[in-house]
């Protein structure tokens, strides 16, 4: 009796949906805790800890922001490419708005006086931020109104904006890259709390987000538009504002990771802020066990440890010594493996063993 | 009359997209030449294939794929492969056309793999092709961190061999209107694909499994349609294009790099897109591809021809420009619903049915698209009305001056341990910068020269902080971007503990090092401005 309830029990941990992505972080740490010695070590500096633990997670930050917003997203049924552009454009806004005497706006005093200011700002530092983030929400505003009224399908769709977006991010910021001397706004990425003040944002996102999706009818909401938007219609759900939160919402995280990337480089760089990183949140999600293109059942603590899987593997890697350019690389490996240990064939094969398994103990 | 040319129009609606794409492509080329007379010359038609013949390859490859229903993200990232591995084999001797087999080969199974895991084990297209582009970025660095330059004659010949135009060129002097090389192949794998996707059974089998949302696909399957095995093949093609791109691309840029063609899966889409080819599948004409590829291109050289224009707004316009054509696609989906559904109530014909063909017009999608065209245009026109009276009708004529590179190395020489050039912007300027151990700063602009005195030790901080940015490592880089309208051009030499380097980099250059924005910040937190230049 009892071995058949551990059977069921082992079922049930194999298939639960953090399963694969629990393991595959299990899997990094050992790797590190065999290879890279030192690694686990933690430090207490003038109140900050310091280790490499710390850095995986902080390094994580705007990845999990992102994450969490395209779980919604990809939850509905939908992709949102354009995440890497709206960090840009969400980045340029701040970064004008703390100092635009970059563009030539005609400003009173000396211009270089001010260079290198750390109490420096032109607009105070919560408009600052108040503001990137609402264009963050416009620009998934505009993914969530093609994709919800124009009909259009959310890769292509979210792709105009990709293309475009930088472009956008360009134009604000006159192409030059503005470096941030405010140490108000740089605490957000570069701040300790103990911790690293990007850790606490990005928590603060994560329970807002269960909240909201667990605590209200919303995560249901998007769960039914996920698999059928249309018996979500007839039931009367308005299928077509939740497909425009999900956007907006993902928009919004954008800007958040916006403002801590930002923030932790001090320098606002079109080009760079954010590049691929669309494809690291997608991947994220998909460790996480949110399956892309169905929608549907969605885990957003899945999504974080996924975004948490991608940064442990970045950084032993660097621990390891395997230079930066030939990261991708092992990116792919990691994309392979998960799309081995998702697709039907291995989980067939999952069941077979774990039915065997289960089979062997109730016979002894 | 009017009925027939209704039902002529009804008849060939397929045909709207790619007719638009053409439609704008002359238009667009018209205007150019009423604006620009430099584009009145033959030549500068010309140079849209000229400078374009990878990117054509990469459309026929991933157009096919995208007929087929899928996406395919790793051409990109094939392509440079392509570029530093036949670069890194040519460099150790090999015979050059075994290196064009090899990598043509590589391209094949690169595909066969990721079609493998699309048909076979049922991964999302644009998971795997993810995975594929990434591991492709990252063996190029496996291979060779630096850039590797080819010296092989073959490539060598092929880059630099003119092919004129009969009745635009003289043949005696060899002087008039040209191709290259890379552009009749370019054209002759289009024929090949269009032929392909055209008259051949394969062909039929892609067009017929793409679109339907999926539906399409069961129905092939039912039929008797080999699915999985065309999914293969289409991506094995694509794999074959995006190396056959790399090796034309190795020759067009005469090197192999990890970085090599970066963000071109975005371009390539955009192009097929653009080309009229739903994203959805199973609809458009490979034909459209040449048109996209052709648009995006001149999309370039009329901001270069304008001077005035920023090089991002050819993302800008390229996004624009793919909202439209995705409406008019959405549009033409939702009229053959509707037709569809007219006929199964079999009101197809009547009066009714001709009414309800108008309608799409006012369509809600058609209107968003036309809105933001307007929008975006209407923002260009502000910006560009605001910015006209800072920098003036003068800004307009502004020729950029050649680097004066050579004075840079003098005043290295005598002493200087950093120079500076700073070239290009809305204001036209052109100011060289030195740094001497003393502390002395001297810049002149041509017209002025101005002088500032800081301390020894600030030059000392600066020489480490830029030092320590990476500057004497491979991390450091020029680039060979073009300059754009607005952007400055920077070129910087250090001397620091016997080394010198010199580094020049653009505005708006992806490719640029990022940690050389930061020695460039640093610099100008330390040079003296310039005032309002004496008239």
């Amino acid at each position: 009796m009892s071995t058949i309830r551990s059977a069921a029990r082992r079922g049930r941990v194999t298939e639960s949906r953090l399963f694969v992505p629990l393991i595959a972080l299990g899997l990094i740490l050992l790797f590190d805790l065999l290879f890279v010695p030192g690694f686990f070590n933690l430090e207490m500096k003038d109140g900050h800890l310091y280790g490499s633990l710390v850095d995986i997670l902080r390094n994580s930050a705007p990845t999990v922001a992102l994450a969490i917003g395209m779980t919604i997203v990809i939850a509905t049924g939908g992709v949102d490419l354009s995440v890497g552009a709206i960090m840009a454009i969400a980045a340029s806004v701040a970064c004008i708005l703390i100092d635009p005497r970059i563009i030539g706006l005609n400003l009173a005093g000396n211009i270089q006086a001010v260079v290198g200011d750390p109490t420096y700002s032109f607009v105070p530092i919560p408009v600052v931020i108040i503001a990137a983030l609402l264009v963050a929400v416009v620009c998934g505003l505009w993914n969530g109104g093609l994709v919800a009224f124009g009909r259009i399908q959310p890769m292509v769709a979210t792709l105009i904006l990709m293309i475009a977006g930088r472009g956008i991010a360009q134009l604000i910021t006159n192409s030059i890259k503005i470096i941030i001397f405010n140490d108000t706004f740089a605490f957000i990425g570069n701040g300790f709390v103990v911790l690293p003040f990007s850790l606490f944002v990005v928590t603060a996102l994560l329970v807002g987000t269960w909240l909201l999706t667990r605590r209200t009818a919303i995560g249901l909401f998007v769960e039914s538009v996920g698999i059928s938007f249309r018996a979500s219609l007839y039931s009367g759900i308005n299928e077509k504002r939740i497909k425009l939160f999900a956007y907006a919402f993902s928009g919004f995280c954008a800007g958040v990771a916006a403002l801590i990337a930002v923030s932790s480089i001090r320098t606002s760089d079109a080009n760079q802020i954010g590049l691929y990183t669309e494809l690291d949140a997608i991947l994220a999600v998909v460790i996480g066990g949110t399956v892309l293109g169905a929608g549907g059942r969605f885990s957003l603590l899945g999504s974080v440890i996924g975004a948490l899987v991608i940064q442990a593997t970045q950084t032993s890697m660097y621990a390891i010594g395997v230079p930066a350019s030939a990261i991708t690389a092992v990116k792919a490996m990691m994309v392979i493996i998960v799309i081995l240990l998702y697709s039907p064939q291995a989980q067939d094969l999952f069941k077979r063993a774990g039915a065997r398994i289960g089979r062997r103990q109730v016979t002894a | 009359m009017m009925q027939s040319l209704s039902v002529r129009l009804a008849n060939n609606r397929k045909f709207l997209p790619l007719g638009a794409t053409i439609a704008l492509f002359a238009l667009a080329f018209v205007g150019g030449m009423i604006l620009f007379p430099a584009m009145r010359d033959g030549q500068a038609f010309l140079n849209l294939f000229i400078t374009t013949p990878f990117l054509l390859i990469l459309v026929v490859g991933e157009g096919l794929v995208i007929i087929s229903g899928g996406i395919d993200l790793s051409v990109s990232g094939v392509l440079a492969l392509t570029t530093v591995a036949s670069a890194a084999l040519l460099r150790d001797g090999w015979d050059p056309w075994v290196v064009i087999a090899l990598m043509l080969a590589m391209g094949l199974v690169f595909g066969a793999v990721m079609g493998m895991f699309i048909a076979f084990l049922k991964v999302q297209p644009f998971i795997a092709t993810l995975a594929g582009m990434w591991l492709a970025r990252g063996l190029c660095y496996i291979i060779s961190d630096s850039e590797v330059r080819i010296y092989n004659p073959l490539w060598k010949l092929l880059a630099g061999t003119k092919i004129l135009i009969p009745g635009l060129a003289d043949p005696v002097t060899k002087k008039g209107d040209y191709v290259t090389v890379l552009v009749v192949i370019a054209l002759a794998v289009l024929a090949v694909g269009m032929y392909i996707a055209h008259f051949t059974k394969f062909g039929r089998t892609i067009y017929s499994i793409g679109g339907g949302g999926g539906m399409n696909e069961q129905s092939s399957r039912l039929m008797g349609l080999r699915v999985d095995r065309t999914k293969v093949q289409v991506y094995m093609l694509s794999g074959f294009c995006s190396a056959l791109a790399g090796i034309v691309y190795s020759i067009y840029v005469g090197s192999g790099h990890g970085t090599h063609a970066t963000g071109m899966e975005l371009t390539a889409i955009a192009a097929v897109v653009i080309g009229g080819m739903a994203l959805t599948g199973g609809e458009g004409y490979l034909i459209g591809g040449l048109f996209g590829v052709l648009i995006t291109a001149l999309i370039q050289s009329l901001i270069q021809f304008n001077g005035q224009l920023s090089s991002w707004w050819t993302s800008i316009v390229i996004g624009a420009l793919m909202l439209v054509f995705i409406g008019i696609q959405a549009m033409l989906a939702s009229w053959n619903a509707r037709q569809l559904t007219a006929r199964r109530l079999g009101i197809a014909g009547s009066q009714g049915g001709m009414a309800r063909r108008r309608r799409p017009w006012r369509d809600r999608r058609f209107l968003i698209g036309a809105g933001v065209v307007i929008a975006v245009f209407v923002g260009i026109q502000v910006i560009g009305g605001s910015s006209s009276p800072g920098s003036g009708g003068a800004a307009a004529a502004c020729t950029l001056k050649p680097f004066r590179q050579d004075q840079a190395a003098e005043l290295v020489k005598a002493g200087a341990v950093i120079a500076y050039e700073r070239n290009g912007g809305s204001g036209c300027v052109d100011e060289l910068y030195a740094i001497y151990p003393d502390g002395r700063i001297t810049a002149d602009n041509g017209s002025q020269v101005i002088e500032k005195q800081a301390s020894p030790e600030e030059v000392q901080a600066l020489l480490g902080g830029i030092s320590d940015l990476g500057w004497f490592t491979d991390n450091m880089y020029s680039t060979s971007e073009t300059q754009c309208g607005q952007c400055f051009t920077y070129y910087t030499t250090v001397s620091h503990n016997g080394q010198e380097k010199t580094v020049k980099a653009v505005d708006g250059g992806t490719a640029t090092p990022a940690n050389y924005w930061l020695v460039t910040s640093r610099l100008s937190a330390v040079l003296p401005a310039f005032g309002p230049s004496p008239q």
